[in-house]
């Protein structure tokens, strides 16, 4: 008997990695070819049939990091590591800024109830409603008169459309969870109001407010069309930059996968540090009562 | 007693003489490269000494210095004829003492970036690069400089306007009304013609040498030729042509045999425009067409755009193309696998005519209305699209297609072409008559986008020919009756 058992468990550990091994290389192909094509020229990722095993290259990650591309049909100037930096720039100073406006407000609207609260909070979401090209145009008239067209500023200003809004409505979920009778107790002993929310509530919500600034992170990173319509060439984020590789005389596909690979690192970098906060501030949900 | 008192230049005018006369002609290539040679100056020297020869030659006779210190900022599509125009930049800089920037984009969204630029009346850029089709949503929403005006006052003397193609000329003209004649009466210059592209055919030779085809004569030889590709070459299909649901699929080789097969895509009738792609003619080419892609195309056509049928014929996926010259002459270069195995020729798609009517995308340049600098941009525009530059772009740098007659004659740039087979001669037999085909309306990228859609359904069998275009006819008159134009 214990032996049917034993080989039954082996039998169905088998099955089951089997199984995940299906779904992992189903989820993961895409991104492992994007990663061999990046250590290949163009002409081996354009041979027919395509091949798995090949001699790797660097050249298209040393054409990206040095920005010049020499080929046998001349020298290209690469700016994708401006990008980059830009890309890194405008997502990390529009979350931060974010975090400072709308984590005390989520705060507001999650413990205060005032004239018109639900209304702002509403009207603050009903901006991730509106299609980004309906409000560039009128943006741009009001940008150049403001002398904010084709700045850092006035981008991540536009920024808190996508950033704001999330983590306003994400936070806000996480203070309305958490019961504010320990904020209570602790005032009852005479601290102020404000240590109550920096010592108490802040740091219950802490997962949360993770969460929400990786998402609003993620979702700034992968903009496209602000940038583009507000700023020269040379504030263009990865997203933007990135297309600089379809070119009339055709596409580099290796940098392309070169550039897709150096565009999620710091992404990837950041979910994986912020993991662990991450899976409490989902699971937090899940056990509510 | 000193080399100055007998009359003699200092040694160093030496060079600056040699490079003058070579500009004023007086002196050839070859006698130029001799002699430079002889004076011992190195390449880079004699570029430089080249350059200022050229902006003292071209400063003889026009005010270029009207304008010094002014800044001038360009939008600028990611383009080899971009790319040639930077490298030459310091002339112009030199010449008059402007400073000029750019913003570069890639293609797939710089008319994204042109129109936002455009419609908040942003005057940010002074001069911008665009195609003739797009000034028939600009040139009539006052947003672009009508440059008839600069062309004839405001131009030096050596501009020649007369140099630039024909057809290329009239095709970047039109009055604003739709239906109206490109070039006709009371047309405003929206943009100044730059480079090219005409439609014809790109072959590899290594898969018809290997398959024992000919370049195809016609149409009706083409789905031969490309079926029998399909069948024998061991893998490359037949033809490559775009499919994509996009205007850009119809503009090219599509619509230079349709015009050939006496195709319009509209009829004026009573001053109103009316339909005309179920006529007879376009029903006999069309039904050719579809058959044609279907037997021999790419199996994922209705995704190709310029560049998977570009990337095919450099690859060796196909056996050749039917779309701009220029996509295949840059497939015979760079790191592609067929490069050197590429060779170029003229196609008049219907049997009983001989001249090719290939219809052509013309990068132009174009001056913003909103541009506070307007002298100043014109000088830069009527540099860039100048002889002098012109022929700089196309011996140097990939300017391979230019609209000047005399680039064409340049025998350094003959020389240099010459090594892609045919690709001069299909130029000669096709530049009289290549010009835009397309009646100018402001739907334009709707209506070609529908008639995409149709051809795209018509090719998965979802609709016979016959029923498709007369279906599309249809549907577009009721567009255009919407919009009050038929």
């Amino acid at each position: 008997m214990a032996h049917t058992d034993a080989h039954s468990s082996r039998l169905g550990r088998l099955l089951r990695g089997i199984a995940l091994t299906a779904v992992v290389v189903f989820f993961l192909f895409p991104i492992v070819w994007i990663v061999m094509m990046s250590f290949q020229t163009n002409e081996q990722i354009l041979r027919i049939p395509p091949r798995l095993v090949f001699e790797p290259t660097l050249i298209n990650y040393k054409a990206l990091i040095s920005g010049k591309l020499v080929t046998a049909a001349g020298s290209l100037d690469l700016p994708f590591m401006r990008n980059l930096g830009n890309s890194v720039l405008l997502s990390a100073v529009s979350v931060l800024v974010s975090l400072v406006l709308g984590v005390p407000a989520a705060y507001a609207f999650a413990r205060f109830r005032f004239r018109l609260g639900e209304n702002i909070a509403f009207t603050l979401l009903s901006f991730r409603f509106a299609p980004p090209l309906l409000v560039l145009l009128p943006l741009s008239l009001y940008f150049q008169d403001l002398g904010l067209a084709n700045t850092y500023t006035g981008l991540i200003w536009v920024y808190q459309l996508i950033c704001l809004p999330l983590i306003l409505w994400i936070v806000r979920g996480y203070f309305e969870d958490a019961s504010p009778d320990v904020e209570h107790a602790y005032r009852v002993d005479g601290h102020s109001w404000w240590r109550a929310f920096t010592r108490i509530a802040i740091p219950l919500a802490g997962p949360g407010i993770a969460a929400a600034g990786l998402l609003a992170f993620i979702f700034a990173w992968n903009n496209f069309v602000f940038a583009l319509i507000l700023a020269s060439a040379d504030k263009q984020p990865v997203t933007v930059g990135a297309l600089a590789f379809v070119t009339a005389s055709g596409i580099q596909y290796g940098q392309i996968a070169a550039a897709i690979v150096l565009s999620i690192l710091p992404t990837l970098a950041l979910a994986l540090y912020a993991q662990r906060w991450l899976v409490e501030g989902l699971s937090l949900g899940a056990v509510k009562g | 007693m000193t080399r100055e008192t007998k009359g003699e230049r200092p040694v160093h005018e030496k060079p600056r003489d040699l490079f003058d006369a070579f500009v004023a002609g007086r002196v050839g290539r070859r006698e130029l490269l001799r002699r430079t040679a002889a004076l011992g100056l190195g390449a880079t020297a004699a570029t430089t000494l080249l350059n200022a020869a050229q902006t003292r030659a071209l400063a003889a006779d026009y005010n270029w210095k009207a304008h010094q210190g002014t800044a001038l900022k360009l939008l600028l599509n990611k383009h080899p004829y971009a790319d040639a125009m930077i490298a030459d930049i310091e002339t112009f800089k030199n010449l008059t003492g402007m400073s000029v920037t750019w913003d570069i984009f890639p293609e797939d969204v710089y008319f994204d970036k042109v129109t936002a630029a455009l419609s908040s009346r942003s005057s940010e850029y002074d001069a911008f690069m665009t195609g003739a089709y797009q000034t028939w949503q600009y040139g009539p929403a006052g947003w672009l400089v009508d440059l008839n005006e600069y062309i004839k006052g405001k131009s030096a003397p050596n501009y020649d306007w007369d140099g630039v193609l024909e057809g290329l000329r009239a095709s970047t003209a039109w009055s604003g009304k739709p239906g109206d004649a490109l070039g006709g009466p009371g047309a405003k210059q929206w943009c100044v013609p730059w480079g090219f592209e005409l439609n014809n055919i790109s072959y590899n030779q290594r898969i018809f040498e290997k398959v024992g085809v000919h370049v195809p004569k016609n149409l009706p030889d083409m789905l031969e030729v490309a079926a029998k590709i399909t069948k024998d070459a061991g893998g490359p299909y037949g033809i490559g042509v775009r499919g994509s649901r996009s205007w850009a699929t119809i503009h090219p080789g599509f619509l230079s045999g349709y015009t050939n097969y006496g195709g319009r895509d509209f009829e004026m009738q009573g001053g109103k425009l009316k339909a005309a792609m179920n006529s007879p003619q376009s029903k006999e080419f069309t039904k050719l067409w579809v058959k044609m892609i279907q037997d021999s195309g790419p199996k994922n056509w209705a995704t190709y755009t310029w560049y998977q049928v570009g990337t095919d014929l450099g690859a060796g996926a196909s056996g050749m193309i039917y779309d701009a010259d220029i996509l295949g002459y840059f497939m015979n270069g760079g790191d592609n696998k067929e490069r050197g195995h590429l060779a170029y020729a003229a196609f008049a798609a219907n049997p009983k005519e001989s001249t090719p009517t290939a219809n052509v995308w013309i990068w132009s340049l174009a001056m913003s209305n909103f541009s506070t600098k307007k002298d100043a941009a014109w000088d830069f525009i009527q540099w860039a699209t100048g002889t002098d530059h012109d022929l700089f772009g196309a011996r140097k740098m990939d300017f391979v297609k230019p609209v000047r007659t005399k680039v064409w004659e340049d025998p350094e740039f003959k020389q240099k072409i010459g090594s892609y087979p045919g690709y001069l001669q299909q130029y000669t037999e096709t530049a009289p008559k290549a010009k835009i085909y397309f009646t100018p309306q402001p739907l334009f990228f709707n209506l070609t986008t529908d008639w995409a859609a149709a051809l795209q359904r018509m090719v998965a069998k979802e609709v016979p020919v016959d029923e498709g275009l007369d279906k599309l006819a249809e549907n577009i008159n009721r567009q255009l009756k919407g919009a009050g134009l038929g």
